[in-house]
């Protein structure tokens, strides 16, 4: 079955490494602004939050943040203009493969895009900061990474497959993403919100992957709640995004 | 499953003759799409044989499109099944789509692609190798005159060349079948006869089942043609024959001194003219009989009219007594 997706994977990849370049400014650029004006601006006034200085406390999200919404753009505009102006989806269905084959091609392309870029971002912060973190504690944190990327593009595969118009993907992303990111903890602990609301935040997939992450980046180890929680999303997306993507085509 | 390569395997319901059914690369058998209460094709029935260029013509909404897209497995019929080259385009969708070729009426090539990248990842979607697709597409880019540009992006090329670009993607996998939905529309006279003369060489190679609106197309083209509107068959058979058919359709050609438009809205409201068309300075109408040739001139007179002929019918004389005049959106 995935052998039909690996020449779309492919086709997706080199149109990607011929623009690498400017994409990966593009990526980078909006991350670093949050973390200068953020980390650096709020710095004498935050301190520190749960005993880390707040500059590292953001870095860790802003990483994953990059690498789910590339992963999230790059799948939903990515089927939306293969769909609906480049018609290419139709070529690729004349060809002696099936549905799920296309669909895996693109949901993997749109992790691999997510996951390159979170990581472009990481090397920039890296270089240019004085973040650092623990060689050994990578692996867990790629961990969420990879299934976060993988999530959003599930998430974004439905969006472009499912909307016809393109400012519908701009509105989902005002509307549904960005309050997820930005409510998950990227840039103020989840102890901020009321001990009675705190269960349900904490089940919130964007949760899993942001603390997830950085409790992996800076502490070490993966918390067993928060990887279940995003590895029982990543299934539901993935078979959700597959569905949806067959039943559109099936109309 | 295909019946031609396994001996014993009883046809479907419906076939008259096993042994010529293995000549047959097109068979559709009563196959109806129906999107609500509108029957986009309606019971449509046909067999096209192997080698030969097939003419599907319609005027727009006659469901040639919908029968197109049903063929190449992307839609599924409401009722009915079709084969191609034996295989069933319902329960074998995988192995039809290895049998034929498609170009679609709207162009779909990947503009981040180069043409070259475009026939190589079309021929990687189809199982093929990269020593097996190399020589395959060299040939294709040197037949279809795009071999120097074959490292730039389509956006930057003519339509024509696109078109060509489109057909030579379609034959890069060597299919049985090569459906071509209106292949020439919006080409200049010159790309649409590099198009056609492409496809008159594809014949000997394999079986080409083309939609178009264009007479002369079909005229120059096919071997046989047949004429749809809402969904189903009206007519069937060679230019030739179909011509022939229709040589009774009283077709006069009336020139007239002055007043062209007014008398063309007089003949447009006389009852038995069947089909009405401007031809530079003189009117060309069908009449529903011999009889109405006296009617017909006591309606215009004598005052502006310069001369009247009989004609010899057209395939559009044909298409337009069939599908009628009005406009079509």
């Amino acid at each position: 079955m995935v052998k039909g997706a690996f020449p779309i994977f492919r086709r997706d990849m080199r149109v990607m490494r011929r623009s690498i370049f400017s994409e990966l400014l593009a990526v980078v650029a909006y991350p670093l602004t949050l973390y200068f004006a953020f980390g650096i601006g709020m710095k004498g006034y935050i301190g520190t939050v749960e005993g880390v200085p707040y500059p590292v406390f953001i870095a860790p999200g802003l990483i994953s943040m990059t690498a789910i919404n590339a992963a999230f753009d790059e799948s939903a505009w990515s089927m939306w203009f293969h769909r609906r102006v480049q018609r290419t989806i139709e070529e690729y269905r004349t060809a002696p493969i099936t549905v799920y084959d296309i669909v895996i091609g693109k949901i993997f392309s749109g992790f691999m895009q997510g996951a390159i870029k979170g990581l472009a971002v990481a090397a920039v912060i890296l270089l240019i900061t004085s973040f650092r973190v623990e060689a050994a504690n990578l692996a867990s944190y790629l961990f969420f990474i990879v299934l976060g990327s993988m999530i959003f593009s599930c998430i974004g595969t439905i969006c472009g497959t499912m909307v016809d118009k393109p400012e519908n993907i701009g509105r989902i992303q005002a509307v549904v993403i960005v309050p997820l990111v930005f409510m998950s903890g990227i840039f103020f602990p989840l102890s901020s919100y009321p001990p009675a609301l705190l269960p349900f935040i904490k089940l919130v997939p964007t949760t899993a992957i942001f603390a997830g992450a950085r409790q992996s980046l800076l502490q070490g180890g993966v918390d067993g709640g928060y990887a279940a929680n995003l590895l029982v999303t990543a299934l539901v997306a993935f078979v959700a995004a597959v569905q949806t993507f067959n039943r559109k085509m099936a109309e | 499953m295909r019946r031609d390569s396994l001996p014993g395997t009883v046809l479907p319901p419906g076939s008259t003759d096993g042994g010529s059914m293995t000549d047959m690369s097109v068979d559709i058998r009563s196959v109806s799409k129906w999107y609500g209460s509108l029957a986009a094709v309606d019971r449509f029935s046909l067999e096209a044989r192997q080698g030969s260029i097939f003419g599907l013509l319609g005027p727009n909404g006659a469901g040639k499109t919908t029968l197109i897209r049903i063929l190449t497995t992307l839609i599924r019929p409401t009722t009915g099944e079709a084969f191609i080259e034996g295989c069933s385009v319902l329960s074998e969708a995988k192995k039809v789509r290895a049998l034929i070729g498609v170009v679609p009426q709207e162009n779909n090539l990947d503009r981040y692609l180069t043409a070259r990248e475009n026939l190589e990842l079309h021929a990687r979607m189809h199982g093929m190798r990269s020593a097996d697709y190399r020589r395959q597409v060299d040939a294709l880019l040197e037949l279809t005159g795009l071999a120097n540009r074959q490292h730039e992006f389509p956006d930057t090329f003519s339509g024509g060349m696109q078109r060509r670009l489109v057909v030579a993607r379609a034959l890069v996998h060597r299919p049985r079948v090569l459906f071509l939905d209106e292949p020439t529309t919006g080409l200049d006279p010159q790309s649409r006869r590099a198009v056609w003369d492409y496809v008159r060489d594809l014949q000997r190679e394999m079986t080409i089942f083309l939609t178009t609106h264009y007479m002369d197309e079909a005229d120059a083209l096919c071997d046989r043609i047949v004429i749809m509107d809402k969904g189903r068959i009206l007519e069937d058979g060679s230019a030739g024959e179909l011509k022939e058919r229709f040589a009774h359709a009283h077709g006069y050609e009336l020139q007239f001194r002055t007043g062209l438009d007014r008398y063309a809205e007089l003949l447009g409201r006389l009852p038995f003219v069947t089909s009405l068309v401007r031809n530079g300075e003189a009117l060309r109408v069908t009449l529903r009989g011999e009889e109405f040739l006296k009617p017909l001139l006591d309606a215009v007179g004598t005052d502006d009219l310069k001369g009247v002929c009989l004609r010899e019918p057209s395939l559009e004389d044909v298409f337009i007594e069939l599908t009628g005049r009005e406009v079509r959106e």
